[in-house]
C-alpha cells in the first residue's frame, strides 16, 4: 500500500510538494499559537498565583488575640510568613513618601493588619480564596484582601489566548482538510484510468481507496513534521537572541512545546490529511 | 500452453470469504435468461435475451454498432446491471451480487477492450501484474505468472517497457496478457481488433483462438466481417435487442448477416 501511495506521490511531485508546504504553513501558525499559549500559561503560573494576602483586623482587637491569630495563620502550609502591622505602623508606612496630610491623619483611620507572605509554589488562587473565606469568619478579622484583580486579568489574558488559539486551530483544520482534499482530488483525476483498470481486474473498494488515504496521511504528516521543525528552529533562534532579556522582563524563561503536543501536531496533521483524502474519495470515486 | 486439471476447474470466488461451489464446474459457464436492459424507456437495448454458453466455447457476438454487444458484455462483468431476467455465471445469478462481491466476480473474468484500457505510465509488467496483485498473491508467484502470460502473447522480455511506447498491436497483446494472467474461466473481448489493421486483427484473433484451445471460454464481440468469415466459430447476432443464434461456420451466418448493415 505504501509503495502504491509513494508511486502516486511521485506522479504529481510538484503539486504534492506545494500541498505539503501549504499544510506546513497552516500547522506552523497553529504551532506558533500553541507555543504562545504555552508561555503565556507559564507567565500566569508565575505571576497569577497570589503571593500576598492582607488580613484587616477588627477594631478593639487585643494584642493577645492578634498574636494567637498570627500564630494560627503562620501554621498554614501556604503561609511563609505572617507579620503584624499596627495602625501606627501602617500610617507611618503610607506617609513614608513625605505626605504631611497622611502623617497628620488620626491613627484610627489606618486599620491594623496581618500581612501574609505566601509560599509561591504551594498556593493556587482557589486555595487562597478558600483560606480567605475561612479567615473572614474569625471575629477578630474585618476583611481579607487577596489581590485577585491582577490574577483575574492575567487569567483573562490566558482565556483570550486560548480562544484565539481555538480559532486558529479551526482555521488550520479547515485549511488542511481543503488542501489535502483538493490535492487528492487532482490525484484521482490524473489516475482515473488506473482506478478504472483496478476495478476491471477485481480490486476491492478498500484496495483502491487505501493508497489515496495513505497519500493524504503522508501529505498531512510530512507537512506537520516540517511545521514543527521550522517552529523549533525559529524558537531556538529567537531564544538565543532574547532569552536573557525575556527572562528578566517576563519573570519566566520561554519553553518550547512539550513533546506530547509536538507529537499530537504530527499525528493530528496525518489524521487530518487522511480525513481530507477520505472526503475527496467519497465524491471522486462515486463519479 | 497446457494447463493443469486443477487450474481448469472453475472456482467462482464471488464472495469475499472465498465461497467455492464444486457443482459450478458441471454447469454451463454462462446462461442469460430473458435479459432486459433499458437505457431509454422507449428503446430497450436488450429485450428478452436468452443465451447459453458452454465451458470452453468460442462465441462470436456480432451486430451493427449500437446493437448492444458491449452492453451484453458489460452485464456479464457487472459494469451494468440487468433491469429484468437472470444471468447465471456457473449457476450463480450475478445480477443479485452485492457490491462487495462484484470484484470477486471480475477476478474470474478477463476483459479485453478496443481501446486497450492500459495505464500509460505503468510498464508492461505492471499493467499485467495488477490483475494478480489485487488478489494478494505473493510477488514471486506474480512474477512467474506474468512472465508466462507475456510469453503466451509474444511479449516475453518486454516487461520493463512503458506501454505508452508500444504499438497498437503490442498494447492489445498486453491487454490480453492482463486478461489471461489470472487464468479466468471466461475472457470477454469487446471489439478487440477495432483499432488494428487487418493483418494485426487476424493475429489477435489467432491469439484468442489459442487461449480458447487452452480451455478458456471466449466471447468475442466484433462487427468485423472478415474475422467472422475466417474463423468458423459459433455466431450469435444481436438483432433488435434479441440474440439470434446462427449455426457454426460461415454457412450458418444466415439471413441475419445478409440483411444487417454490418460495418
Amino acid at each position: 500500500m505504501f509503495e502504491r501511495a509513494l508511486k502516486g506521490l511521485r506522479l504529481q511531485f510538484g503539486t504534492q510538494m506545494l500541498s505539503v508546504a501549504t499544510v506546513a504553513l497552516s500547522l506552523f501558525c497553529m504551532g506558533a499559537a500553541l507555543l504562545a499559549l504555552e508561555n503565556t500559561g507559564a507567565m500566569v503560573r508565575r505571576w497569577g498565583a497570589p503571593v500576598k494576602v492582607t488580613v484587616f483586623l477588627a477594631e478593639g482587637v487585643s494584642l493577645e488575640q492578634v498574636d494567637t491569630l498570627r500564630r494560627a495563620l503562620t501554621g498554614l502550609p501556604e503561609v511563609e510568613d505572617a507579620r503584624y502591622v499596627s495602625s501606627a505602623e501602617a500610617r507611618q508606612s503610607l506617609s513614608a513618601g513625605g505626605d504631611a496630610t497622611v502623617a497628620s491623619a488620626p491613627v484610627e483611620l489606618f486599620p491594623a493588619t496581618i500581612e501574609l507572605r505566601l509560599v509561591p509554589s504551594a498556593v493556587t488562587a482557589d486555595r487562597v480564596a478558600s483560606v480567605a473565606a475561612r479567615v473572614r469568619r474569625i471575629p477578630a478579622v474585618s476583611e481579607v484582601e487577596t489581590y485577585r484583580g491582577f490574577t483575574e486579568r492575567l487569567r483573562g489574558l490566558l482565556a483570550g489566548g486560548r480562544a484565539a488559539a481555538g480559532i486558529v486551530a479551526l482555521g488550520v483544520l479547515l485549511c488542511v482538510l481543503a488542501v489535502v482534499s483538493n490535492t487528492v482530488r487532482m490525484s484521482l483525476a490524473a489516475r482515473l484510468r488506473e482506478i478504472e483498470v483496478l476495478r476491471l481486474v477485481g480490486a476491492t473498494r478498500a484496495y483502491i481507496r487505501t493508497p489515496f488515504l495513505v497519500e493524504g496521511a503522508m501529505l498531512g504528516g510530512v507537512g506537520a513534521v516540517v511545521a514543527v521543525a521550522v517552529l523549533a528552529m525559529v524558537y531556538a533562534t529567537l531564544r538565543s537572541h532574547f532569552d536573557a532579556s525575556l527572562g528578566t522582563l517576563l519573570g519566566v524563561h520561554p519553553v518550547f512545546l512539550p513533546w506530547t503536543v509536538s507529537m499530537l501536531l504530527i499525528v493530528g496533521g496525518a489524521g487530518l490529511g487522511a480525513l481530507g483524502s477520505a472526503a475527496a474519495l467519497r465524491r471522486g470515486l462515486q463519479s | 500452453m497446457g494447463r493443469s486439471r486443477a487450474s481448469q476447474e472453475f472456482r467462482p470466488h464471488f464472495r469475499p470469504e472465498g465461497h467455492f461451489d464444486r457443482t459450478a464446474a458441471h454447469k454451463p459457464i454462462l446462461v442469460l435468461e430473458n435479459v432486459l436492459k433499458v437505457f431509454r424507456a422507449d428503446a430497450p437495448v436488450l429485450r428478452g435475451v436468452d443465451l447459453t454458453i458452454e465451458r470452453g466455447e468460442f462465441v462470436f457476438v456480432t451486430g451493427p454498432s449500437g446493437a448492444g454487444k458491449s452492453t451484453l458484455l458489460k452485464l456479464i462483468y457487472r459494469a451494468e446491471s440487468v433491469d429484468d431476467g437472470r444471468i447465471l455465471f456457473c449457476g450463480r445469478d450475478i445480477a443479485r451480487l452485492t457490491e462487495d462481491s462484484i470484484p470477486h466476480l471480475r477476478r474470474n473474468i478477463g476483459v479485453v477492450f478496443q481501446d486497450f484500457r492500459l495505464v500509460p505510465y505503468w510498464t508492461v509488467y505492471e499493467n499485467v501484474a495488477v490483475a494478480l496483485e489485487v488478489m494478494g498473491l505473493q510477488p514471486r508467484v506474480v512474477r512467474s505468472r506474468v512472465a508466462l502470460a507475456l510469453e503466451r502473447v509474444g511479449l516475453d522480455g518486454r516487461g520493463d517497457e512503458r506501454v505508452s511506447v508500444l504499438s497498437g498491436g503490442e498494447q492489445q497483446r498486453v491487454t490480453i496478457a492482463r486478461a489471461i494472467v489470472t487464468e479466468p474461466a471466461i475472457v470477454l473481448a469487446d471489439e478487440p481488433t477495432g483499432n488494428l489493421d487487418p493483418v494485426l486483427a487476424l493475429d489477435i484473433l489467432g491469439l484468442f483462438e489459442e487461449i480458447n484451445e487452452a480451455g478458456t471460454t471466449v466471447i468475442f464481440a466484433t462487427h468485423d466481417r472478415t474475422l467472422l468469415e475466417v474463423s468458423p466459430r459459433r455466431l450469435v447476432v444481436i438483432d433488435d435487442g434479441r440474440c439470434i443464434e446462427a449455426r457454426k461456420g460461415l454457412e450458418g451466418l444466415g439471413d441475419a448477416l445478409e440483411h444487417r448493415a454490418l460495418n
